[in-house]
C-alpha cells in the first residue's frame, strides 16, 4: 500500500486545493469545455480519463493558466485564476505541470534544466539551486544524468527529468497532461513508477492518461471526461466496478480490452 | 519634372533591363539544368571539376566577375558586346545559384521512384527526364523564382558597363535634375512594380507546390 | 597589348592592402543587417498598423536592387543635410538592404521553436524576459547559425558595390590602379580572384564554426 500522506486530510477537508465551477471554454467557436465543476482535496490523486477531443487536456492546462477560459471560476487555494494576471501567476508557481511532449530545454544540461526556474523565479543561489536539483534528480533516479544534455536521453529518461523539473519548485499540487502517451511502450513503466512513488509521497496530483494500470492502482479518483462534459466522477473503486454512464463503460471495455 | 514624369522617364529603360533578364536566362537556364544534374549523377574527380564550375560561378562577387569579363575578354582577343557579356556573367552566376536548387531537388526525391522507374525497365536517362528532373522542378520552382528576382535586381549592374537599363536612365536624368530624392526614389519604386509582382507570383506557386508549408514568403 | 602576369602580380600588394576596409564593411554591414533585421522582425511580429507596414517594408526592400539603395542614400542624405562618408552610407546601405532578408531568418529561426518551450517557460513561471533570455533566444541563435552565416558570405560579396561611392575597398583599389595605368584587366582580375578566394574561405569558417556549434549532444 502506499505511504500515509502528511498532510492530515482531516484538518484541511474543508479547504480544497482546487476548487473549478461552472467552467466554460470555447477555441473559436468550438465548445470544448462545458460547465465543469471539480475540487480537487489536498492529497488527492485524480486520474481525467476519456476520448480524445473530450477536453481533459485542456482541462488540466486551465488549472495553472495555460489556457485561458471565458467563463466560471477557478481556485487555487485563495487566488482565483483569470482575472488578474498576477493572481495567474502566483496560482502558476504553486502548481507543476508534466507535459506530454517533455518540452525540456535542449540547448541546456539536465541539471541546468532543472535549476532555471529555481534561480530565475526562487532566486536561489547556484549552489542551493544544485542541491535541490540534484535531490529531486535522486527522486527520479536519474543523477548521474545531470550533466547530459536531453537529446542524450532515452524519452522515458527525458520525461523523469520533466518531472524532476517541476518538482524542483516545490509545487502544491502536480499537473500531469499524459506524461506516457509520448513514450515507447518499454518506457512507460519507469515514468509510471516515479508518479506512483510521487503520489506514496502524498504530493496532490491531477494526472490526464490512458494508463488504467495506473489509475486502477494509484487514483483515488477518476474523472471521466466526454464532448467536453465530466460525465462521470467517483472513487476509483466505484468507476472500475460499476461506472455508470455508458460512454465510460463503452471507454473502459475498450481501453481494458487490450 | 514631376516625380511621374522621372518614374516614366527610368522606365524607358526597362526594355534593356527586360532585355539583359531574357538573354541571361539563355545562359542561366541550361546551365543550372545541365550542371545541377551533373553534380547530382557523378562522383568522384568528375564530381570535383562540375563542383568547381559551379562555385567559379555562385562564390565570385557578381559586380567583380562582370568587371573582369567586361575588361579582360578584349584583352585575349575576344570582343563581346556589353550586351553578351553582362547576359553571361549575370546569366551564369544566377544560373550556379538555381544549379543547387536543381540538385537538391533531385536528392530530395525518395529513392522509390528512381527504383520504380527501373522495375518499369525504363533507362536511367528516361528516368531522369520522365520520372525525376519534372519532380524536381515543379517542387523547387519557388526557389527558381526567387533566383529570378535577384537577376532582375543584378541587372541594375549593366549600368556600370554603359547599357542604358532603369538605373542608367536615373543617373542619365539626375545630370540635368537636380532631384535626387524624387530620381532615386522612382528608382526603386520603378525595380518593385517590376519584382513585386514576380514576388507575389512566387508566393502564389510556393503554395501550390508545398500547400504544408502554406505562407513561407517569396523574395 | 596582352595579358601582363608580371604586372597582375605587383598589384596584388595593393589591392590586397584594401582588404581592410572590405572586412571591415562586411561585418559591420552584417552586424547592422542582423540589429535592423531583428528589429524589423520583433515588429512585424507585434502586428497591428506598424507590424503592416515593416511587413510591407521588408517586401519593398527584397524587391529593389541593392544598387538603388546605395545610390538612393548617397544622394538623398545630404539632401536633408546628413553628411557621411562613403564608407558609412556603404554599410548603411548594405545593413538596410540585407536586413530584409535576415528579418525573414530571425522570424524562421524564432518559428521553428516547438510551442512547448515557451509553454513550459511559463509553467515554470519565468518571466517573458527571462523566457526569451534563457529559453527562445539561445535555440533561435543556434537555429540561425546556419543561414546568418550564408548571408555573411553574401554580403562579403555585396562590398565592392561599394566601389560605386568610392569606398576604397578591394575592388575601388583595383579602379585606382587602373585609372592610374590604363590597365584594367590585369588588376580587376586580381580582385576577381581575391574576392573568390576570400569568398571559399569565409565560407569554409563559417561551415566549420557551425559545425562545433551544432557538436553532437549539445543538440
Amino acid at each position: 500500500m502506499l505511504a500515509q500522506a502528511p498532510h492530515p486530510i482531516s484538518a484541511v477537508e474543508s479547504l480544497p486545493l482546487v476548487r473549478i465551477e461552472g467552467l466554460n471554454k470555447w477555441f473559436g467557436a468550438i465548445h470544448v469545455l462545458k460547465n465543469i465543476d471539480l475540487t480537487v482535496r489536498p492529497g488527492a490523486r485524480i486520474v481525467v480519463c476519456g476520448p480524445s477531443g473530450s477536453g481533459k487536456s485542456t482541462l488540466i492546462r486551465c488549472i495553472n493558466g495555460l489556457e485561458p477560459f471565458q467563463r466560471g471560476t477557478i481556485q487555487l487555494e485563495a487566488i482565483t485564476l483569470g482575472n488578474d494576471a498576477r493572481d495567474t501567476a502566483r496560482a502558476r508557481r504553486q502548481t507543476g505541470m508534466v507535459f506530454q511532449s517533455f518540452n525540456l530545454f535542449p540547448h541546456l544540461t539536465v541539471l541546468a534544466n532543472c535549476t532555471l526556474a529555481l534561480r530565475r523565479v526562487l532566486l536561489k543561489s547556484a549552489r542551493e539551486a544544485e542541491e535541490i536539483a540534484m535531490h529531486h534528480l535522486t527522486v527520479v533516479r536519474i543523477p548521474e544524468k545531470a550533466r547530459s544534455y536531453p537529446a542524450q536521453l532515452s524519452g522515458g529518461q527525458q520525461q523523469r527529468v520533466a518531472i524532476a523539473r517541476a518538482l524542483c519548485l516545490n509545487p502544491r499540487i502536480m499537473l500531469f497532461d499524459e506524461p506516457t502517451s509520448a513514450l515507447d511502450p518499454e518506457m512507460i513503466k519507469e515514468v509510471l513508477d516515479v508518479m506512483i512513488a510521487l503520489a506514496g509521497s502524498g504530493m496532490t496530483m491531477v494526472c490526464v492518461t490512458h494508463e488504467m494500470g495506473f489509475a486502477r492502482e494509484v487514483a483515488d479518483e477518476i474523472v471521466f471526461m466526454d464532448e467536453g462534459r465530466v460525465v462521470e466522477h467517483s472513487s476509483s473503486k466505484d468507476f472500475f466496478s460499476r461506472a455508470a454512464h455508458p460512454r465510460a463503460r463503452l471507454f473502459l471495455d475498450t481501453i481494458l480490452s487490450h | 519634372m514631376s516625380m511621374l514624369d522621372i518614374l516614366f522617364g527610368i522606365l524607358q529603360g526597362l526594355g534593356t533591363t527586360a532585355e539583359v533578364t531574357a538573354y541571361a536566362l539563355v545562359f542561366a537556364v541550361p546551365f543550372a539544368i545541365v550542371f545541377g544534374v551533373a553534380q547530382f549523377l557523378t562522383v568522384g574527380m568528375t564530381r570535383f571539376l562540375v563542383t568547381a564550375v559551379i562555385e567559379f560561378w555562385r562564390s565570385s562577387a557578381v559586380v567583380v566577375l562582370l568587371f573582369v569579363f567586361y575588361y579582360v575578354l578584349p584583352v585575349l582577343g575576344v570582343t563581346l558586346s556589353a550586351m553578351t557579356v553582362s547576359a553571361l556573367v549575370l546569366g551564369l552566376n544566377t544560373g550556379g545559384y538555381a544549379s543547387q536548387a536543381v540538385r537538391a531537388g533531385l536528392q530530395s526525391l525518395p529513392a522509390g521512384q528512381r527504383e520504380a522507374g527501373m522495375a518499369l525497365g525504363l533507362s536511367r536517362p528516361a528516368i531522369l527526364l520522365l520520372i525525376e528532373l519534372p519532380q524536381a522542378l515543379v517542387a523547387m520552382s519557388p526557389t527558381f523564382v526567387n533566383n529570378l528576382i535577384q537577376l532582375v535586381k543584378a541587372t541594375s549592374l549593366v549600368s556600370l558597363v554603359t547599357l542604358t537599363d532603369m538605373t542608367f536612365r536615373a543617373k542619365e536624368i539626375s545630370q540635368t535634375e537636380y532631384d535626387p530624392v524624387a530620381i532615386y526614389s522612382a528608382l526603386l519604386l520603378a525595380f518593385f512594380l517590376v519584382c513585386y509582382p514576380i514576388a507575389l507570383a512566387g508566393r502564389w506557386l510556393e503554395v501550390r507546390v508545398n500547400p504544408e508549408k502554406g505562407l513561407s514568403r517569396g523574395i | 597589348m596582352g595579358f601582363d602576369f608580371h604586372f597582375a602580380l605587383a598589384s596584388i600588394p595593393t589591392i590586397i592592402g584594401a582588404i581592410g576596409a572590405t572586412l571591415l564593411a562586411t561585418v559591420l554591414s552584417c552586424i547592422g543587417a542582423s540589429a535592423i533585421g531583428f528589429m524589423f522582425e520583433m515588429i512585424r511580429r507585434g502586428g497591428g498598423a506598424l507590424g503592416f507596414a515593416v511587413r510591407f517594408l521588408i517586401d519593398f526592400i527584397r524587391s529593389t536592387p541593392v544598387l538603388a539603395w546605395l545610390y538612393f542614400l548617397y544622394f538623398v542624405l545630404p539632401v536633408y543635410g546628413i553628411r557621411l562618408s562613403a564608407m558609412t552610407v556603404g554599410i548603411l546601405g548594405l545593413s538596410l538592404y540585407y536586413s530584409g532578408y535576415l528579418a525573414e531568418v530571425f522570424k524562421a529561426g524564432i518559428d521553428a521553436i516547438p510551442k512547448g518551450q515557451q509553454e513550459a517557460a511559463r509553467a515554470l513561471s519565468l518571466s517573458p524576459r527571462d523566457t526569451v533570455i534563457f529559453v527562445i533566444a539561445p535555440q533561435m541563435l543556434r537555429n540561425i547559425a546556419a543561414p546568418l552565416g550564408n548571408y555573411l558570405v553574401s554580403i562579403l560579396k555585396a562590398t565592392p558595390y561599394l566601389a560605386v561611392l568610392a569606398v576604397p575597398e578591394m575592388l575601388g583599389r583595383a579602379f585606382d590602379i587602373a585609372s592610374e595605368t590604363y590597365r584594367y584587366a590585369e588588376p580587376l582580375t586580381v580582385a576577381g580572384i581575391l574576392f573568390l578566394a576570400l569568398a571559399l574561405l569565409v565560407a569554409y569558417s563559417v561551415k566549420r564554426i557551425e559545425q562545433r556549434l551544432l557538436a553532437p549532444g549539445r543538440r
